[in-house]
């Protein structure tokens, strides 16, 4: 324990030297903006400034490029909470029960939570990360692709929770968003599937494209089309802050997002946006008032925040114990590594202690300075609310397709969040739910891949997964899950959901 | 500063008037360097400080731009269809001559052909070193083959996709030594290196930058190179060629790359202006971090090296075939 106080005191001296200082901040504006700005993600926001970093030392350009990243998380719930639109694919749950909550004139308090929530979930994970990153990183890597498979089914049981209305509807939408995901060349054959002669959609559909058209787009078509405008929300700076109430309901759902986010943070793919989707679900069923998610439930946006927060710290502890990338951010910060001539792997603790060390220390300066940054921002960020929806809604239109646009350059992904964008629009009309959609995309080339790796391992057998011992407590542990469902399924018959689903074809339009 | 042409066709250019003209002050507007992959990347770290110091040479910008999708065939189609002026460039991998195969195989409409490319100068050429966990038996290439031998298509490795150069790098191997292994394909090289490491695999081919560090912290040994020669930071590894495998030579490498009808002026002035710029101290540094030598060849050098690959590498593909998925 002295050692890591004498080692946090050594990256202190680094993090509070000015330079480093001065880099952090900037990460930390910019990771804001790029969370902000809808469509632009972290991985954009770090790859577009990873040439500017060439010139700089190791510790600075690292300080830096993780400022982006765990910034982004920070400023990505916001235009999620207020217009319903993803900043960044991991706030696809937070657009759910926060922009239903600023319907309620509880914008600002939203905003509040999910930076408070962001703030302990990014500080909580640091410590884990300083205390725990090698031996955590070697648990890491025993998820070969059998664990993996066991793993991601056990997210798809989630979806079943997800939905605020029939079950039924939000698994068909599941099962679309799977098979959407099927697009694209066959990792193991190199067949393409679906492409039409169109290169680009070699790479499958972008979850970015997908989850601004499912829900941005969609929501600028719902309210464009509704007989009546919606009323311009006028926030009252007293009604800025969480009341004692919604601090007493967020309170457990940021804890339990926190760990949650860490844990699926350290294992391979796109780990931040899964922890959000895992929280939410995980908040839905341990809530006594489930009814109330998907219409303002405080639990939906401090949940799926702190969760996408702490999978950052996660995602670094393989990237900085052992020097192997857990997702495609990770491996742009590992470049920028090699290119200060830092080899990165399991000697680089030992040998770089500033360059590791200030990092540690940096990630809690960096979460302070968001949190001072962010939390004056909510009162700024609520007056967007004032603008008249004539006038709000196609500058929105406009920076969506700019930010959508410029991750890859593509111009057919714009047109991907179009379509989308009136798929949603469509599903809306007939209640169903989109956030399935998103899920679906983003597991099912990873299922797909981790299965049929699996397979390639044993030669085609199915026995691999009972002889990988972490996968088939996995499988035993999803198993009994819906077995218990299917139980309580047929005692009750009908359950919350379907009873929820009945109310709700009185109310709805 | 001259291009070297002769001075009679120099005077024939100029009585034609224009064009000539500005062919003779290329380059004079800002020069656009086309990556096919992300960010970050092999390539994209060896396109920066290339047209840094191309930039220094013709005093014109060089900017770099990430075309990536589909395993680069969006970026590299790009540059096959653009203007060919010399104001845009391609750096490709050896991925350039894979594509365009892997398409034949599909009976594709193929997304460019390796023709419509002209090739400028070869930058970097590493050879990928054979490595197994630190815990397998094997000591040597030789024991590594010989068991290969006796249990065919039951030692597997982990590649960054199928067709992808870290399979074809195994490929040649297998078929030089008249051995079967067993393929597991990965969505790029960072989680082929995180399989090997967890132990889910038993070998992988690789650059040798990416696995030095597990190699020098005793997680990871090396077999055997692929290379002509010995690997510089590996000296006591030998190759497969020394082994008795002259078929398995592999190289992981970048070139510069202009459409083809490029003008020979001004493939001339790019060829000399990239000569210089290697040896510039500052590209040295760049690539001396990333531990990947420097290995320059232009002209009919390069076309013999680039040919050959080619050759090797769509030989690799078509016995490869058409995988049946398990």
């Amino acid at each position: 324990m002295l050692d890591v106080l004498q080692n946090l005191a050594l990256g202190f001296s680094v993090a509070l030297s000015p330079p480093v200082l001065f880099y952090a901040f900037v990460g930390c504006v910019i990771g804001t903006l790029v969370g902000v700005l809808p469509g632009v993600g972290p991985l954009a926001g770090i790859s577009l400034l990873l040439p500017a970093t060439f010139g700089m030392d190791a510790t600075r350009a690292i300080v830096m490029l993780a400022g982006i990243y765990y910034g982004a998380m920070y400023g990505g719930s916001t235009t999620s909470i207020l217009m319903r639109i993803p900043g960044e694919a991991a706030s696809v749950m937070t657009c759910i029960d926060g922009y239903a909550m600023a319907r309620k004139g509880r914008a600002g308090a939203a905003l509040a939570i999910a930076a408070v929530g962001s703030y302990i979930a990014g500080t909580a994970s640091v410590v884990a990360l300083m205390v725990m990153a090698p031996p955590l990183a070697r648990v890491a890597l025993r998820f070969g692709p059998p664990e993996q498979l066991a793993l991601l089914l056990l997210g798809l049981l989630v979806l079943a929770y997800m939905s605020s209305g029939s079950m039924l509807k939000a698994l068909a939408m599941a099962a679309l968003g799977l098979l959407l995901g099927t697009i694209g060349i066959d990792q193991m054959t190199g067949y393409m599937r679906y492409v039409y002669g169109v290169v680009e959609l070699g790479d499958g559909l972008g979850v970015v494209p997908v989850a601004v058209g499912l829900f941005g787009v969609a929501e600028i078509l719902a309210t464009a089309g509704a007989p009546t405008p919606p009323a311009v929300i006028k926030p009252r700076l007293s009604e800025l802050l969480p009341s004692r109430e919604e601090w007493r309901q967020s309170t457990w759902p940021i804890a339990r997002g926190t760990v949650l986010g860490f844990l699926i943070g350290i294992l391979p793919g796109s780990a931040h946006i899964i922890a959000s989707f895992v929280s939410y679900a995980v908040e839905k069923r341990v809530s006594r008032r489930p009814q109330d998610f998907g219409h303002g439930a405080v639990a939906g946006v401090a949940g799926p925040e702190s969760a996408n927060n702490s999978a950052t710290s996660g995602a670094f502890v393989p990237m900085l114990a052992l020097g192997v990338p857990s997702g495609p951010i990770p491996a742009v910060m590992l470049a920028a590594l090699m290119v200060h001539g830092v080899a990165p792997g399991p000697l680089l603790i030992g040998n770089q202690p500033a360059l590791f060390w200030g990092f540690i220390a940096s990630m809690y300066v960096g979460n302070v300075m968001l949190l001072i940054l962010n939390l004056p921002l909510v009162g700024l960020f609520v007056n967007i609310l004032r603008v008249p929806y004539p006038y709000l809604y196609p500058a929105v239109l406009v920076f969506s397709i700019l930010g959508v646009y410029a991750v890859n350059g593509s111009v057919v992904d714009v047109w991907i969040m179009l379509l989308m964008g009136v798929l949603g629009y469509v599903l809306r009309k007939l209640d169903f739910e989109t956030a399935p959609i998103v899920l679906g995309v983003v597991l099912a080339p990873l299922i797909e891949l981790s299965l049929r790796q699996s397979l390639a391992m044993s030669d085609g057998r199915y026995a691999i997964f009972v002889e990988h011992r972490i996968a088939a407590a996995l499988l035993v542990f999803g198993l009994g899950l819906v077995l218990l469902n299917l139980y309580t399924f047929a005692r009750r018959r009908l359950d919350w959901r379907a009873r929820m689903a009945l109310a709700d074809k009185g109310d709805s339009s | 500063m001259m291009p070297r042409v002769s001075s009679l066709v120099v005077a024939g250019l100029v009585a034609i008037g224009a064009p000539a003209l500005a062919q003779d002050s290329y380059p004079n507007r800002p020069i656009t360097m086309v990556v096919p992959f992300p960010p970050g990347g092999v390539a994209d770290l060896t396109a920066r400080p290339v047209a840094a110091a191309m930039e220094k040479v013709l005093k014109t910008p060089v900017g770099v731009v990430n075309k990536q999708g589909a395993a680069g065939a969006v970026g590299m189609q790009s540059v096959a269809v653009a203007k060919p002026d010399g104001y845009t460039l391609l750096l490709a991998l050896s991925s350039i001559s894979i594509i365009p195969e892997a398409d034949k195989l599909f009976n594709r409409p193929p997304a460019f052909a390796v023709e419509q490319f002209a090739p400028i100068a070869l930058i970097s050429a590493d050879p990928t070193i054979l490595v197994v966990p630190a815990d397998k038996p094997w000591k040597t290439a030789k024991e590594f083959i010989e068991d290969a031998r006796k249990r065919p298509g039951q030692i597997s490795y982990s590649s960054s996709g199928i067709y992808g150069t870290l399979h074809m790098a195994m490929e040649l191997l297998s078929q030089s030594a008249g051995i079967k292994l067993r393929h597991v394909p990965h969505a790029g090289a960072g989680p082929a290196l995180t399989a090997i490491l967890g132990g889910h695999v038993d070998a992988l081919a690789s650059g040798p930058a990416v696995v030095l560090p597990h190699i020098k912290a005793g997680r990871l040994r090396p077999l055997a190179g692929w290379g002509d020669k010995r690997v510089a930071a590996l000296a006591e590894v030998p190759t497969f060629k020394e082994l008795g495998y002259p078929d398995a030579e592999f190289y992981i490498w970048a070139g510069v790359f202009a459409p083809k009808g490029t003008p020979e002026p001004v493939l001339t002035k790019l060829r000399a202006t990239l000569r210089e710029a290697v040896n510039d101290p500052e590209f040295k540094t760049a690539m001396d971090r990333l531990e990947t030598p420097v290995t320059f060849k232009q002209g009919e050098e390069f076309q013999r090296f680039f040919d050959a690959d080619a050759r090797r590498l769509a030989e690799g593909v078509r016995r490869v075939g058409r995988v049946e998925a398990k």
